[in-house]
């Protein structure tokens, strides 16, 4: 079964589609949104076209669709880096409140498309200023979408890493890498083995990539709380941000126990000393 | 009077040569090649856009008026090494491998032309490396001696492709300009062959297509009476499928917006043209601005495209950017008469 089948989709309640205003996308085919979904999306896009990046990234496009041609992820989504390009460029509210209810999360963020547009477009870095947005406004989907994550984001907001040394292995990414590239055979790749490069079951992993030193973790989450990162994540998902901030206040007791009987330890052989107060 | 001085043989170079003589006006024609006719002649052109007439054809009324004619003196293989104010014109050096000779002319005008954009260059397409990727101007060749074979193994090909814009409008290569012929050749291209082998499937990969004014006729004819097939999406790469014996083209169909992969025996790349390097040499010898894309420019381009901005000194042709034979034949027109009131008086 494909991936996407797993995501989320959406739904609707019937007391949504009533609350809804007049059915203004109903010949496109697409569904009614709720007055308060409207609002939303019509925040998100002004923000989106305020933001300093959506100059500097979107430039225009010809519509070769090369971005396209090199995009992983077109190849097993109903997705395509030039649709993003093309809504960031010249979407409204409604198509850029769309493109945030899946299709933004298709992407792998490997930056082929970039390296082929032929404008010199940075579709990649739009495509994460969208995810950006979408998570810091908390929007209902991408709540869902990211909700099989809390694994990975849980280390990744705890120690940094996600992925381990030992994982790499080219077993696992089969699709990946200068054998795979130019081959016509580099799609052939079996579901099976395709699954393995997805490193949830974190097969003969050691542990040690996630043995990271107390002080290191704490210097992390730190600049996760002063970059406003844990508030976006706050918003998204408190039930798991509330877990972190346990685990890390752990930590940081624990940290202040280790520093004093440091301390103590060597005030008793040379006097008062000064230490880190992270 | 000194004769007038033309740099470069091809369509513009001897449309201004012959206006010159019709002017009764000495012309001093110069071509670095061996043969008068530039790029057409170069690369056997077939049929000219848009009218199918025989390149040969046209070419050929332009070279009876020059070849024989009595004000033309015509120098193959020679190179101009340097130039310096002389009177109100100029005083030239002309090498050939073996000879050095000074000369004075009245006036000059550069119809140093262009290059064909070395496809190697976009090395996604495999160009140099498999050899069913065609250059359209290898593939002018083929039609012009109705030899239509995979170069691999001699075989007729059951379908051929055509990616537009290689080499242009284009950041990563530099050349953001458009080339203003490839659409109309390429589709001509497919017209001939669909024309004599209309067993053979033919798709044109575009994005925009540039059949400007008139050309338009074409298009629409391409597939109307022809059934040439339009995908919207430029190519990204090509591969080689079924054990090296047949060509994959990956791309984006753009209209319906996915991923395509089609297998292919012959891919035809519609080079774009660059400032050639006869250009690029002249502006160095004549100290002359180029532009961003490295063309000459001439001074003011809107109202007299073939002042160059220094007395005595004229533009003509492909020297200033893209352009089709008829506009270069007008520009070769016009120069040579601009040429001819300046040296007169
Ligand atoms: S960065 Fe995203 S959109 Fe771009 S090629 Fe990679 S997966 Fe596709
Ligand atoms: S590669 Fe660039 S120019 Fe081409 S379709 Fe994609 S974004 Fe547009
Ligand atoms: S004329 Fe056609 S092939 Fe040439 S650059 Fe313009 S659009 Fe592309």
């Amino acid at each position: 079964m494909s991936v996407v089948a797993h995501l989320p989709h959406r739904t609707l309640s019937l007391a949504d589609e009533e609350a809804s205003s007049p059915p203004a996308m109903e010949l496109t085919g697409r569904r009614r949104m709720s007055a308060a979904e409207r609002s939303l999306a019509e925040t998100i896009y002004q923000e989106f076209r305020a933001d300093p990046r959506h100059e500097e990234f979107v430039l225009g496009c010809l519509n070769c669709g090369e971005c396209t041609t090199g995009c992983p992820a077109a190849r097993f989504y109903d997705f395509s880096p030039r649709e993003m390009l093309q809504i960031a460029a010249n979407g409204d509210a409604t198509t850029l409140w769309d493109a945030l209810q899946e299709k933004i999360w298709s992407c792998c963020q490997c930056y082929t498309c970039n390296m082929r547009c032929r404008f010199g477009n940075d579709i990649a870095g739009i495509i994460s200023v969208m995810r950006e947005l979408s998570v810091r406004h908390g929007v209902e989907s991408t709540r869902r979408t990211l909700a099989p994550f809390g694994r990975s984001l849980t280390l990744l907001m705890t120690v940094g890493t996600q992925v381990s040394s030992d994982m790499i292995q080219p077993d696992f990414f089969r699709d990946w890498g200068p054998f795979a590239t130019g081959s016509d055979k580099a799609w052939d790749v079996s579901p099976e083995i395709m699954r393995k490069a997805i490193p949830i079951d974190v097969l003969q992993t050691t542990r040690s990539a996630w043995e990271v030193s107390v002080q290191t973790s704490l210097e992390l989450f730190r600049i996760y709380e002063e970059t406003g990162v844990l508030d976006m994540l706050r918003g998204l998902d408190p039930d798991l941000t509330e877990m972190l901030v346990d685990i890390i206040e752990e930590r940081r007791e624990e940290f202040r126990e280790a520093r004093e009987t440091h301390r103590a330890r060597l005030e008793t052989m040379r006097g008062p000393v000064a230490t880190f107060q992270g | 009077m000194n004769p007038v001085l033309v740099l470069g043989g091809g369509p513009a170079g001897l449309s201004a040569a012959a206006e010159l003589a019709s002017l009764g006006a000495p012309a001093l024609l110069v071509e670095k090649e061996n043969y008068l006719g530039g790029n057409p002649k170069r690369w056997h052109y077939s049929l000219l856009a848009p009218d199918l007439k025989p390149a040969e054809e046209v070419l050929g009324e332009l070279l009876r008026k020059v070849e024989g004619n009595p004000r033309v003196e015509t120098r193959l293989e020679t190179t101009v090494t340097q130039v310096e104010p002389a009177g109100k014109g100029f005083r030239v050096s002309l090498r050939t491998r073996e000879t050095l000779e000074t000369r004075e002319v009245g006036a000059c005008i550069l119809a140093t032309g262009f290059d064909h954009f070395d496809s190697r260059r976009k090395y996604e397409y495999g160009y140099g490396r498999y050899p069913d990727v065609l250059d359209f101007k290898e593939l002018e060749g083929m039609i012009h001696d109705d030899r239509i074979l995979r170069p691999s193994d001699g075989a007729v090909p059951k379908r051929i492709a055509w990616i537009l814009c290689v080499g242009s409008r284009d950041l990563q290569v530099g050349n953001t300009w458009c080339c203003r012929m490839g659409c109309a050749v390429s589709i001509k291209q497919a017209v001939e062959i669909r024309q004599k082998h209309p067993e053979i499937d033919a798709y044109v990969y575009y994005m925009d297509i540039r059949t400007y004014g008139l050309w338009e006729d074409l298009y629409w004819k391409s597939m109307q009476q022809y059934g040439v097939k339009f995908i919207r999406g430029r190519i990204g790469q090509i591969t080689m499928a079924e054990g090296g014996k047949r060509l994959v083209a990956t791309g984006e169909d753009t209209i319906l917006s996915r991923p395509t992969e089609v297998p292919f025996d012959m891919i035809v790349l519609a080079s774009g043209m660059e400032p050639g390097h006869g250009t690029q040499e002249a502006a160095k010898l004549f100290h002359l601005p180029v532009g961003p894309e490295g063309f000459l420019t001439p001074k003011v381009a809107d109202i007299n495209p073939v002042d160059s901005g220094i007395p005595g000194l004229y533009l003509a042709g492909a020297a200033t950017g893209p352009k089709a034979i008829p506009d270069s034949v007008t520009e070769g027109m016009g120069a040579a008469l601009r040429a001819f009131q300046y040296a007169r008086d």
